[in-house]
């Protein structure tokens, strides 16, 4: 008897443990998943009551949709982007900054904070820079003798704009984590590798690329997760426009459910994004079992 | 001889033999000073590069600053001049007028701590039970969890909307901090540090007659002071941030938190690409209180991110 008043005892104290984090989870995570799935094969459009089972209409429709295989165009365009520069960028400032020396942690703190900042508000800032008539950077283009471009007003240059705010933000984040990949690799090696004889550029193929590569490979599929993700500097910058060359995914799910009311093309859109994150997610997981060198 | 000294390591994983015995070997042969020196020319050629690097990473601050002390006049009449003519501090004065900036940061500034204290809370009780309690289903119950990290915003919009509507909760600050009460971040990230703290110090409180709660309390959150303050630092900093759920969810002007309000600002009738100065000058509102708090708290935030791999 008492060890059943015991076991039951400690069921309960599980059970209070894990309640507080599991109810919102379960409320605002995982049965809206069960639920997107589901509207996602409706026609539901909101605002009525009544809403009727389309099956897999909502997918079929999907891939006959401009709209909808533009935008997962442009998605992968603008991950691409914005992943190659970031990491890049991210791992030269790490290699400068990850010894210390005197400055070295004012470089780190300047170059990480635009991290910090609602992407709403430096995006503002960002779009003013790139405003057509009085925006620095056709005033800069004027200076030294170029024709103004109408940055934000083209389809083709729009998407640039918007990969330049996200790099700018993202690749002060990336860089910290190269700095801790790089102080991980043991002195021992470069010091062995001087003796050899070995060139900076032999040692940098040779040992810190190979060292690092997983943490590169970690960086490149989050980076583009986020990504895929974005969503404030689209709504600042260009709103899909102009004529949808900067609509990605996110932004059709946007605009299908909040704009147009279109719950069951929205969910099944949102659930693409889903595939998407979750074939990263596991290439991510997969490879990190392989390549683990650290 | 290169690729012999080089690969060992890395075939042999962590065992960290082999990089003992190059060790070794290194401190018998003199390595020429020549390498080992660094040319000054060189760490000149780099402060030059990081300090141009550095402007441009902050320019868009400083350009910001400048032009919401221009005056508008000034702004297309001498557009480049990075100093104004004279400092309007007015402008941020008519700018507050114009808008309830001051009520939007204190509404993200009240979201941001609820929300980060629950989370805090409800993480540590979960990593508590997934990494000290015994029971049955407790790995799966820690991969549902994860896996729920893959789950795109998108996908559960729609229907939380719907869930809040139900609840009565659309257009509230505490619809807004339930929607995000869950946090699979601080579950993962207090789990990794929860597992560092030694089980013998809990067995010795339990033996003692602790409660589960005390000793969470007085043993394992004491000895994590630093990760709990990353983690509190990040939740609060992408809580305040946050844009897209809150401006779906809030239409109330005096409920707007300051990246939706600070939009409406930007959009709002007559304020597009004309009144450059006082839209800046928002930005600045918006911004500023984050480059303080991250000035204060550079090193936190810094060195944990870098140290325990923060996602997010």
């Amino acid at each position: 008897m008492k060890i059943k008043s015991n076991a039951l005892s400690e069921k309960l104290k599980v059970l209070l443990f894990i309640a507080p984090l599991l109810i919102p989870l379960f409320a605002f995570w995982i049965v809206p998943f069960g639920w997107s799935i589901y509207i996602s094969f409706t026609d539901w459009d909101y605002i009525s009551p009544e809403y009727s089972y389309v099956g897999l209409e909502n997918y079929q429709y999907m891939f006959e949709d401009s709209y909808f295989m533009d935008a997962l165009n442009n998605t992968f365009v603008f991950a691409l982007g914005v992943v190659i520069p970031t990491v890049v960028l991210g791992l030269a400032f790490a290699l400068l900054l990850h010894k210390n020396f005197r400055g070295s942690q004012l470089y780190r703190a300047v170059i990480f904070s635009p991290w910090i900042t609602p992407t709403v508000a430096v995006s503002i800032v960002w779009s003013w820079v790139f405003e057509t008539k009085s925006g620095l950077a056709n005033l800069l283009l004027g200076k030294l003798g170029f024709e103004p471009i109408p940055w934000l007003e083209s389809g083709d240059t729009a998407m640039i704009v918007v990969i330049i705010v996200t790099v700018w933000q993202a690749v002060g984040w990336t860089m910290l984590f190269f700095i801790s990949a790089l102080n991980k690799i043991p002195e021992s090696l470069y010091e062995a590798s001087l003796i050899d004889g070995c060139s900076p550029w032999t040692r940098f193929i040779k040992i810190t690329l190979p060292l690092i590569s997983p943490t590169t490979f970690f960086l490149i599929i989050v980076n583009m997760i986020n990504a895929i993700q974005a969503f404030d500097q689209f709504q600042i910058l260009t709103q899909g426009g102009p004529s949808g060359s900067t609509r990605t995914l996110l932004y059709l799910f946007y605009q299908q459910a909040f704009e147009q009311y279109d719950m069951g093309p929205a969910a099944a859109t949102s659930l693409i994004i889903l595939l998407i994150t979750g074939v990263l997610t596991l290439v991510n997981t997969e490879m990190g079992k392989r390549w683990i060198y650290y | 001889m290169t690729t012999r000294s080089i690969n060992l390591p890395l075939a042999n994983d962590q065992t960290g033999k082999h990089t003992k015995t190059i060790a070794v070997q290194v401190s018998t042969v003199n390595i020429p000073a020549k390498a080992v020196l660094k040319p000054t020319g060189l760490a000149l050629l780099k402060h030059g590069f990081l300090t141009i690097s550095g402007l441009i990473m902050v320019f868009p601050f400083v350009w910001m600053l400048s032009g919401s002390m221009k005056s508008n006049d000034e702004i297309f009449s001498n557009p480049l001049n990075i100093l104004p003519e004279q400092f309007r501090w007015e402008t941020f004065v008519e700018t507050f007028n114009s808008a309830p900036f001051g009520l939007y940061i204190m509404n993200s500034f009240t979201v941001a701590l609820f929300t980060t204290l629950i989370v805090m809370i409800n993480s540590a009780m979960f990593a508590y039970a997934i990494t000290q309690f015994k029971f049955k289903s407790q790995t799966a119950l820690y991969f549902v969890v994860m896996a729920c990290y893959m789950l795109p915003g998108a996908v559960t919009y729609i229907p939380s909307y719907i869930t809040l509507a139900n609840m009565g909760l659309l257009d509230s600050h505490t619809g807004l901090i339930i929607s995000n009460a869950a946090s699979v971040f601080g579950v993962f990230y207090l789990r990794q540090v929860f597992l560092k703290v030694h089980p013998s110090l809990i067995e010795a409180a339990r033996i003692d007659g602790a409660g589960e709660v005390k000793i969470l309390w007085a043993i394992v959150l004491p000895q994590c002071k630093a990760a709990l303050a990353t983690l509190f630092l990040i939740t609060f900093i992408t809580n305040y941030n946050s844009y897209m759920w809150p401006s779906l969810l809030i239409t109330s002007q005096d409920l707007n938190l300051i990246a939706t309000g600070i939009r409406q600002f930007f959009i709002a009738e007559g304020n597009y690409g004309l009144n450059w100065s006082q839209i800046m000058a928002a930005s600045t509102i918006a911004v500023l209180p984050l480059l303080i708090l991250f000035i204060i708290c550079q090193k936190t935030i810094l060195s944990g991110i870098a140290d325990n791999g923060v996602k997010e």
